[in-house]
């Protein structure tokens, strides 16, 4: 499986031999050596430093379908450079697009989804839950409306019980998570450490999510779940609802009871928290090392990793928009 | 599958080699790589490798399935690492 790689340094990256060099900028005056990728290889690169390149390396890029993914200071999602979409569709684009202005048929593709993450959220719960944490005053709640997913009758309303399931399950971390203290949900900016944390997994998932349907004929922009807004693919927040809690979530769990990530990891200021450079990279350690962890999938009756999970999840998506098999959400099992 | 891979060309061949290997996997010393590969680009790799390759040239590839079950041992320094943060 190709590799995504991760540039917290500063450094240019260039073609050289048609493949990838990485020149780290020289530290204390000393050069450092340079550090050649494997073209082949290379899913996509995420940008954390800072990084100098030509248009001949993109150019390069694109041939090879390397995507690049850029992120600010605040680790922000800046955007990316998307090699050029070879799966175009037009009756998939089209099917897509009827199936989101029917009422009925976008609100039940919508509560599929929603019920997907619910049940992963939930199982999430239930798995601390045998280990000496209790949840049920969490889990109760969630299961009812969980129920209630079904009940709506509108988007809007369907969107309003997912915040509540939300509500609830953030309030359960306060007890996984031992030494810290999550308070409620912040973003723009996080204030603490577990909302820096979730925000910073978050938007790995939603990048991951983006790149698995850049890869099949889906359009990322029109949405179900979510109301496909201007500026931002919304598929791909619809999707990574349903990964959000296996890959992110629990990963940040054990980070943070196993003690790998500290309070000397962040940057603590004043109205944000910012991780530092040393945190990032082993979080992403973990979330890469999560996603590569495979699973015996029960259709294929065969091991399939997270990361090739989220593809499939895309390919159900399409067979559903299509009309030839109806979506079912991944739901763990275990 | 994950692959560790050696050559010995001859003089003016070497550099040719190091060039086409360094677009599949990584080098981590003179003349040796390692790394993952899926099937279809080794085969593309042997096809290349074979072009460049002249009588006495060898080159040899150590396969396995999965990567867990090698173990990798650095004794002195390490000339480059293969990790995924740069």
């Amino acid at each position: 499986m190709k590799k995504n790689y991760y540039l917290f340094n500063p450094g240019r990256l260039s073609r050289k031999d048609n493949t990838l060099k990485f020149s780290p900028s020289p530290v204390d005056g000393q050069e450092v050596s340079p550090r050649y990728l494997p073209v082949e290889e290379v899913d996509s690169l995420y940008v954390y430093g800072a990084l100098d390149a030509n248009s001949s390396l993109y150019n390069f890029l694109g041939k090879h379908d390397v995507a690049v993914h850029f992120f600010d200071y605040y680790e922000n999602y800046t955007g990316s450079f998307a090699p050029k979409k070879v799966l175009l569709s037009g009756k998939m684009l089209v099917a897509q697009t009827q199936l989101y202005l029917n009422d009925t048929k976008r609100l039940d593709l919508a509560q599929r989804c929603l019920d997907g993450a619910a049940h992963n959220m939930l199982k999430n719960l239930q798995y601390y839950d045998r280990r000496d944490k209790d949840m049920e005053p969490f889990i109760t709640p969630m299961k009812a409306l969980q129920e209630e997913i079904w009940h709506s009758k509108n988007i809007k309303s369907l969107m309003g019980v997912e915040g509540n399931i939300r509500k609830h399950y953030y309030d359960a971390f306060n007890l996984i998570i031992n030494d810290h203290v999550m308070g409620i949900r912040t973003k723009q900016p996080p204030l603490n450490i577990v909302n820096s944390l979730i925000s910073f997994g978050n938007m790995m998932c939603y990048s991951e999510c983006l790149r698995s349907i850049m890869k099949t004929q889906l359009e990322p922009t029109i949405s179900f779940l979510h109301e496909p807004g201007d500026r931002r693919y919304s598929l791909s927040l619809d999707l990574s609802e349903i990964f959000k809690p296996l890959l992110v979530d629990r990963v940040i769990f054990k980070m943070l009871n196993k003690r790998v990530l500290q309070e000397r990891d962040f940057d603590l200021y004043m109205n944000r928290v910012v991780m530092k450079d040393a945190g990032k990279k082993k979080f992403v350690a973990a979330i890469e090392k999560r996603m590569t962890e495979t699973i015996k999938h029960r259709q294929l009756q065969r091991s399939v990793s997270y990361k090739h999970l989220i593809k499939l999840e895309c390919y159900k998506l399409q067979k559903h928009i299509l009309g030839i098999q109806t979506y079912e959400p991944f739901k763990m099992w275990w | 599958m994950y692959v560790i891979l050696v050559y010995d060309m001859g003089e003016k061949r070497v550099a040719k080699m190091l060039k086409l290997c360094r677009r599949y996997l990584n080098w981590i010393q003179n003349s040796v790589f390692e790394g993952e590969i899926s099937e279809g680009r080794l085969k593309k790799l042997k096809f290349e490798a074979d072009e460049i390759m002249e009588d006495k040239d060898s080159l040899i590839i150590f396969t396995s399935k999965v990567n867990h079950g090698l173990h990798k041992e650095v004794i002195g320094c390490e000339r480059q690492t293969i990790d995924q943060f740069l």
